[in-house]
C-alpha cells in the first residue's frame, strides 16, 4: 500500500513536469522564438488556455503528500521554506502575465508582460532543476526529522549542505536545457510559420546538448548518491524506466530529424517521465536522505499515514483518476491541430 | 515581535483573505451563469448569451487570481505549519487532496472552453462546460470547508500512539454538521457577493443609460438573487451557524457579543466598544433578552460571559473578534433592506428609473465582501486560542524550523506580489465594464 501511494506521488509529480514542463520551456523561449508581437502572440496561444490545467497538477501533487506522507512534506516544506516561497511567486507571476498580456493591445503593454512572462519560466525551469538537484542528494535532516537549508554554505555535497552547490546548479542548468528542448518540441508540435521554423532549428541543437549534459549529470550523480543506481540493479522497474529513458532520446532525436512532430514531442514526454521513474526507483523507499546521519533519512515506510487514512486515499484516487483521464481525453481532443491566432482573439 | 507565531499567523491570515476575495465572486456569480446559459439555451434569447459571454470573462480573469494566490495556501501548511501538518495532515490531507482531484481538475479542464469554446462547443456543450466549473467551484468550497470545520468542530478522529491524529471515520469527518451548516452558510455570502457585483454593474449602465436590456438583465437577476441570498445568508443559515457557536464555542460567542459576565436575559449588543482590561462594553445600545433568545430559544435563557471560562480558552483577540462579527451581521441586514427595497422596485417594474436606488446598488459592491471578509474573520479569530478546537493550541501548530526573519521577509514580498496583482485586477475588470457586455466577442 506504501509502495503504491509513493507510485502516485512519483506520477503525479511526473505529470506535472510533463505538462507544465512545455509551458516552461516554451515561455522561456518565448523571446527566442518570437521575434515580434505577432509570433510571441503564437507562443501564448499554445501555452494560454492550458496553463491552469498543467499548475493544478502541482496541486494535486501536494495535497496526495499530505495525505498520505504527512510528515515529508512538514519536513521538507518547512526546510526549503524560502525556496519553495520564491517558486510559488515565480508561478503567480507566470499566471498573472498571461492573463494580462491577453487584456490589453498594446505593444509597450505587453512587451513588458512578455518579460515577465519569459524571465518567470526561465526562473521555473532552473527552480525545479535545483530542487529535483536537491531532493537527490539530500539535506542535513536532524533525528526529529526537521532540518533548515542556507541558500548556499560551501558548494560542497555533504554534511551542511546549502540549496545551491555544484551538484544542484549543474541539475539546474540541466533541467533548463531539458525543459527548453521539451519546449521547442511543444511548439514544433503546435505551431506554424515563422515560431514553427525558429522552434525547429533550436530543438536541432537543443536535444544534443540534452543528452551530452544527462550523461554528464548521470557521472556527476554516481558521485553524490551512489545508492540511487546501486538501487536500480535489483529492481526490473528501474531497467523499464532506462529503457524508456533510452526510448525517449532516440524517438525524440529521430523525430525530430525525419519531421515527426508529435513523435518527438511524445519522446520528450517519455524522457522526462522516464528519469523521473527511474530516480524514483533507485532511491525507493528513501524519500528525503540525510547528508549527516543516514539513520535520521525519512523513508516511505517510516513517514507514511496511518493505514486506514491511507487505505481510503487509494480507493477514491482512482475514481479520480478516471475523470481526470476524462478531461485529459477533453483537452488534447478540444485543443487539438496547430494553433491558430485570430484577430479578435485577445492572443488566445 | 521575534515570535514567529505572530508573523505566520499574520501572513496566513493576510493571503488567505486575498485569496478569498476572489473564490467568493467565482462561487457567486457561477450558478447565475449557469442560469443564463440555461436560458439562452431555452428560449434562443441573444441578451442571455451576451451577458453569460461577458460575466464568463470576468470569471475567468477572476479565476486565474483565484488560482494563482489560491496555490500559496496549500503549500503554506507544509512551509509555515509543519507541525499542525504533522499532527492532522492524516485527516486534513484527505479534503485538500480530494479539493485537487475532484474540483480543480474539473474546474480547470474546463474553464478554457468556458471562457473561449462558445462557437466551438455549441449551445449544449457550452451549456455543458458552464455546468462542470460552477460545480468544480462549488465542490472545492465543499472540500476547504470539510477541512476547516474539521478544525472548528473536529469528528471522526482518534488519538493515535504518538498523540497525532488519525482518521478513524471518513464518514464522521465527512458528515461533519458543522461542515454543513458552514457552507450554506459561506455558500450563500458568496451568492451575495456574486448578485450585488452584477446588480451593480447593472446599475452602472442604467445609470450612464448604456446597454439598456443587458443592464435591466443584471438587475433583475442580481436584484432577485441577491434578495433571496440575503435572507437566506442570515436565517436560517447564519442563525443554525451562530447556535452551533453557542453550543460548541461558548468563549466565542461570548467575545462575539462583548459579553463579559454570565447570566440570564442576555442582551444583544447593537453598538458598543469592548474594554478587555476592564472587562465591559463602552457605550453599548442593547436589546436585552435577545442574545438568550438567539442562542438557546428562550429569552431567560443563561448565556455565560467570558469571566466562567478560563483565561487561557479566551480567543486571543477578541476586539477584533466583536467588530468583525458586528460589521458582519449589520452589513447583512443592510444587504436585506437595500435588495427587498430593489425587489419592491422591480416589481413594480421602476428599478430603471430610481436614480437613487441604482446609485445604492451601484455603490453596494464592495460591501459583501467586506461582509464576508468579516464572516470568516469571525469564524476563524472565534476558534482561537485553538487550531483543532480544544485539541492543538495555534502556536503548537508553526514550524519550528522557520524563524521569523523569514516569515517577515515572505510577508513583505506577498503583499507586495498582491498589491500589484491586485491593481492589475480591478484594471483589467474596468477595462471589460468600460468595453460593455455587447462587444464581447464569441471567442
Amino acid at each position: 500500500m506504501i509502495e503504491i501511494s509513493y507510485g502516485i506521488l512519483v506520477f503525479m509529480l511526473t505529470a506535472f513536469l510533463v505538462l507544465d514542463g512545455s509551458s516552461f520551456g516554451a515561455g522561456l523561449l518565448h523571446f527566442v522564438v518570437g521575434r515580434n508581437e505577432t509570433d510571441r502572440g503564437v507562443v501564448i496561444s499554445a501555452i494560454g488556455p492550458l496553463w491552469i490545467w498543467h499548475e493544478v497538477w502541482l496541486v494535486a501533487f501536494g495535497g496526495m503528500t499530505f495525505v498520505a506522507f504527512p510528515e515529508v512534506l512538514a519536513s521538507a516544506f518547512a526546510g526549503y521554506y524560502l525556496a519553495l516561497i520564491l517558486l510559488l511567486w515565480c508561478l503567480i507571476l507566470r499566471g498573472i502575465a498571461i492573463e494580462a498580456r491577453g487584456h490589453v493591445r498594446d505593444a509597450l503593454w505587453r512587451e513588458a508582460w512578455d518579460f515577465a512572462f519569459a524571465s518567470s519560466n526561465l526562473l521555473l525551469a532552473t527552480l525545479i532543476g535545483v530542487a529535483l538537484g536537491n531532493v537527490i542528494r539530500g539535506e542535513p535532516i536532524d533525528s526529529q526529522g526537521n532540518f533548515t537549508l542556507s541558500f548556499f554554505t560551501d558548494f560542497g555535497v555533504h554534511g551542511q549542505v546549502g540549496i545551491l552547490d555544484w551538484y544542484t546548479l549543474s541539475i539546474g542548468i540541466f533541467m533548463l536545457a531539458l525543459f527548453s528542448a521539451h519546449g521547442a518540441s511543444y511548439l514544433t508540435w503546435k505551431t506554424e510559420g515563422a515560431v514553427h521554423d525558429r522552434s525547429v532549428r533550436l530543438a536541432r541543437w537543443l536535444w544534443p546538448i540534452v543528452l551530452l549534459l544527462l550523461l554528464g549529470t548521470a557521472i556527476e550523480t554516481a558521485a553524490v548518491r551512489r545508492d540511487l543506481f546501486t538501487g536500480m540493479i535489483h529492481r526490473p522497474l528501474a531497467w523499464l524506466a532506462l529503457a524508456g529513458v533510452a526510448g525517449g532520446c532516440v524517438a525524440a532525436l529521430l523525430g525530430q530529424r525525419r519531421r515527426r512532430e508529435l513523435t518527438a514531442f511524445v519522446g520528450s514526454c517519455v524522457l522526462i517521465s522516464s528519469l523521473m521513474a527511474a530516480g524514483a526507483t533507485g532511491v525507493f523507499p528513501v524519500m528525503l536522505r540525510s547528508t549527516v546521519v543516514h539513520e535520521n533519512s525519512l523513508t516511505a515506510y517510516t513517514s507514511a499515514t496511518d493505514a486506514y487514512g491511507l487505505r481510503l486515499a487509494l480507493i477514491w484516487w482512482p475514481i479520480a483518476c478516471v475523470f481526470a483521464v476524462g478531461y485529459f481525453v477533453f483537452i488534447y481532443r478540444y485543443y487539438r491541430g496547430k494553433v491558430r491566432v485570430k484577430a479578435d482573439a485577445q492572443g488566445y | 515581535m521575534n515570535d514567529p507565531v505572530f508573523w505566520d499567523r499574520l501572513q496566513f491570515a493576510f493571503t488567505v483573505t486575498y485569496h478569498y476575495l476572489f473564490p467568493q465572486l467565482t462561487m457567486g456569480l457561477a450558478p447565475i451563469l449557469v442560469y443564463w446559459k440555461w436560458r439562452a439555451l431555452r428560449t434562443g434569447d441573444e441578451t442571455y448569451a451576451q451577458a453569460a459571454r461577458f460575466w464568463a470573462k470576468i470569471f475567468g480573469l477572476t479565476f486565474a487570481v483565484g488560482v494563482v494566490t489560491g496555490i500559496p495556501m496549500e503549500f503554506q501548511f507544509g512551509t509555515n505549519w509543519a507541525s499542525f501538518s504533522r499532527y492532522s495532515g492524516n485527516l486534513i490531507g484527505q479534503t485538500l487532496a480530494m479539493e485537487g482531484m475532484f474540483a480543480f481538475f474539473m474546474e480547470s479542464a474546463l474553464i478554457g472552453a468556458l471562457v473561449w469554446g462558445e462557437r466551438r462547443l455549441g449551445p449544449r456543450g457550452h451549456f455543458a462546460a458552464a455546468v462542470g466549473v460552477a460545480l468544480g467551484s462549488w465542490l472545492s468550497g465543499y472540500f476547504i470547508l470539510v477541512t476547516n470545520a474539521f478544525m472548528q468542530h473536529p469528528t471522526g478522529y482518534a488519538v493515535a500512539a504518538d498523540g497525532r491524529l488519525k482518521l478513524e471515520s471518513m464518514a464522521r469527518y465527512l458528515d461533519n454538521p458543522w461542515a454543513f451548516a458552514m457552507f450554506a452558510h459561506n455558500q450563500l455570502a458568496a451568492l451575495v457577493t456574486g448578485s450585488f457585483v452584477v446588480a451593480s454593474v447593472g446599475a452602472w449602465y442604467a445609470l450612464r443609460g448604456e446597454h439598456s436590456r443587458q443592464a435591466r438583465l443584471f438587475l433583475r437577476s442580481g436584484v432577485t438573487v441577491g434578495l433571496l441570498a440575503s435572507i437566506l445568508v442570515a436565517f436560517p443559515t447564519g442563525d443554525i451557524q451562530a447556535k452551533m457557536v453557542a453550543s460548541h464555542q461558548a468563549p466565542a460567542l461570548a467575545a462575539m457579543e462583548g459579553r463579559f459576565h454570565s447570566g440570564a436575559d442576555a442582551e444583544i449588543n447593537l453598538i458598543g466598544q469592548p474594554d478587555v482590561r476592564e472587562q465591559r462594553l463602552d457605550n453599548p445600545i442593547r436589546i436585552p433578552g435577545l442574545l438568550s433568545f438567539l442562542a438557546f430559544g428562550h429569552v431567560q435563557s443563561d448565556v455565560r460571559g467570558l469571566n466562567s471560562f478560563p483565561v487561557n480558552t479566551w480567543p486571543t483577540n477578541i476586539e477584533i473578534l466583536y467588530y468583525a462579527f458586528h460589521i458582519m451581521s449589520g452589513l447583512g441586514t443592510v444587504f436585506v433592506v437595500l435588495m427587498v427595497a430593489g425587489a419592491v422596485q422591480l416589481w413594480r417594474g421602476r428599478l430603471e428609473q430610481s436614480r437613487v436606488l441604482l446609485w445604492l446598488l451601484l455603490s453596494s459592491f464592495p460591501f459583501p465582501f467586506i461582509a464576508n471578509t468579516a464572516g470568516w474573520t469571525t469564524a476563524e479569530l472565534g476558534r482561537q486560542p485553538w487550531l483543532v478546537y480544544g485539541l492543538f493550541r495555534t502556536e503548537q501548530g508553526v514550524s519550528a524550523v522557520v524563524n521569523s526573519g523569514a516569515v517577515v521577509f515572505t510577508l513583505i514580498g506577498f503583499i507586495g506580489l498582491y498589491f500589484v496583482v491586485g491593481l492589475l485586477y480591478l484594471s483589467l475588470f474596468c477595462r471589460e465594464l468600460m468595453r460593455g457586455p455587447v462587444a464581447a466577442s464569441h471567442d
